[in-house]
């Protein structure tokens, strides 16, 4: 059939130019971002930046104003891109009176290759509660059924929108253990995460948004590299531009009269701090946050 | 997917939820028998029959499941997130209104089932075979338009505002569309009214198979199926304009 082939080919996600108002504020602003058929991509950003409303549009339960997106070639939200799409949202009850089996049980019949109930049980560790109402289950056997809930249809693409909130140790290395196999079986993953261990753990690409832009687009090797550095903090004489050619310094920014340098070789940016300003005032060296660690990152690579 | 394994699913899960939570569906189910046993046994009034007022009060005895334990759920359901996990799901709008359209009718005919008993065994009302289940058939099927109206009024308000507002309509319905006094009483602009609600058209319809006189049943049921059309064509936009 012709629509199978141009599916197949299809990217899994192509954005253009998205932009998408809620009264006077811009939540995605000319927003472009593609996604191929593989591979897990980790969107970052603070609270408010657009990543919800990004996934929102893409999964077609909010209109864009401007721009197109398309989902393996299809509208988003039309029954071909749904068929093919599983969803864990972040604020997403489900009704609170049936068990997760029975919810399993109703997702799998939407699907044409789903999984088995008791496979889909299995494999996302929902054993021990599956036969309980979803109302008595712990914030996180709530969370570890919604994330089986998105996968039960052998999605070719799956959206994880804060997965391991409220999740313990062992029941976070389980999902990501199940990402993975997903991921290695040609599942192309779309992850939001506030933990940088958790796109360290999982993700090929990291994705940084902010005010409804691609701040940062990078390999998670790149973040990597930037957050083992250090961050020196100081009060300096020296001019902006000849700190920023220092040794060992990846990029620099003032944030009121601090100059901050992110470092990945410290010793050698401070020797060569010293040797253009002897006595740096408040002077600290500490680990970046994931924050600081991506501002520097979007200095990088504009 | 396989719709009919999916409808299934979808209706079973439906009842099911509504099955376990006996306190939200129950006094929707109880009130209407009890006003009738008070008004057809205990108070018998002296116009209207007992068989009169079972016509009226099965329109009654559907309408409260229906609006409030179908349409205020889906609100609900809507403001916890989770029709949005539905909405990006292959399930369409449509199976996950008709899976409500079948609870629906499911509770509404217990909900007969308690009215049609008292009104054979206690009250006795006394009539044909066929008459008791051509009355039944009409009844059961008008949880259909209700439901469409509860459905509609969830998809578009807040929990909160669908609880209130579904209150008004139900009264609205029920007193002005002549299920508590005939509208043959009413002022000439309020029996005009009440031309306009489905409540009015089921209950006439409903009179006319169980008592008969001078009332164009052919009309009436014409008018239902309209009015449930187009109750279903508002229910389907409105599942489709609840989006952020």
């Amino acid at each position: 059939m012709n629509v199978q082939n141009t599916d197949t080919a299809a990217e899994a996600v192509v954005a253009n130019g998205l932009g998408k108002r809620f009264g006077q504020k811009k939540a995605l602003d000319d927003l472009d971002l593609r996604l191929g058929q593989r591979g897990i991509t980790a969107i970052l950003g603070a609270n408010g930046a657009g990543k919800t409303t990004f996934i929102r549009c893409v999964l077609g339960l909010t209109r864009h104003d401007t721009g197109s997106i398309s989902v393996f070639g299809h509208a988003p939200g039309s029954a071909a891109a749904r068929s093919r799409t599983g969803v864990m949202l972040q604020d997403a009850d489900l009704p609170h009176l049936l068990t997760p089996r029975e919810h399993l049980t109703l997702f799998a019949s939407y699907y044409d290759r789903p999984l088995g109930v008791d496979q889909a049980i299995a494999t996302c560790d929902l054993t021990d509660f599956a036969d309980k109402r979803y109302k008595k289950l712990s914030g996180g056997q709530k969370r570890r059924t919604q994330f089986a809930l998105s996968v039960i249809g052998q999605p070719s693409l799956l959206f994880l929108d804060e997965p391991t909130t409220g999740l313990d140790t062992d029941a976070r290395r389980t999902l990501w253990q199940t990402v993975r196999n997903l991921a290695d079986a040609g599942t192309a993953i779309v992850l939001t995460t506030h933990y940088l261990e958790e796109a360290d753990a999982l993700a090929d690409r990291v994705v940084v948004i902010r005010d409804g832009k691609v701040l940062t687009d990078a390999s998670t090797q790149t973040i990597r590299e930037t957050v083992g550095g250090s961050l020196i903090r100081c009060v300096t004489t020296a001019a902006l531009n000849s700190v920023s050619a220092l040794d060992g310094v990846r990029s620099v920014r003032t944030e009121g009269r601090f100059t901050e340098l992110l470092c990945h070789d410290a010793p050698a940016a401070l020797r060569a701090l010293f040797a253009i300003d002897p006595s740096p005032q408040d002077l600290t060296v500490s680990k970046p946050s994931l924050e600081e660690a991506i501002a520097g990152l979007a200095t990088v690579t504009p | 997917m396989r719709w009919g394994r999916a409808f299934v699913n979808e209706a079973g899960a439906e009842v099911l939820k509504a099955w376990r939570a006996p306190e939200f569906l129950l006094p929707t189910m109880l009130m209407p028998v009890a006003f009738f046993t008070l008004f057809a046994v205990v108070v018998p009034g002296s116009s209207d029959s007992p068989a009169y007022l079972l016509a009226t009060f099965g329109v009654f005895a559907v309408m409260g499941p229906a609006i409030f334990g179908f349409g205020v759920a889906v609100a609900n359901e809507r403001e916890r997130g989770w029709l949005d996990i539905k909405r990006a799901s292959p399930a369409s709008g449509g199976l996950y209104i008709a899976a409500k359209l079948f609870a629906t009718v499911f509770f509404g005919a217990l909900s007969l089932a308690l009215i049609y008993g008292v009104a054979a065994f206690v009250a006795g009302v006394s009539l044909p075979t066929g008459t008791w289940f051509a009355m039944m058939l009409v009844h059961l099927a008008g949880s259909v338009p209700f439901a469409l109206i509860g459905l509609t009024l969830g998809f578009l308000l807040s929990a909160n505002g669908a609880v209130a507002v579904s209150n008004i309509v139900f009264l609205a319905l029920s007193a002005l569309g002549g299920l508590w006094i005939p509208v043959f009483v009413f002022p000439i602009a309020m029996q005009r009214f009440a031309t306009l609600l489905p409540s009015y058209h089921l209950s006439e319809l409903a009179l006319a198979i169980g008592v008969g006189g001078d009332r164009p049943s052919g009309l009436h049921a014409g008018v239902i199926a309209i009015m449930t059309a187009v109750l279903a064509a508002l229910a389907a936009f409105a599942w489709k304009r609840q989006r952020g």
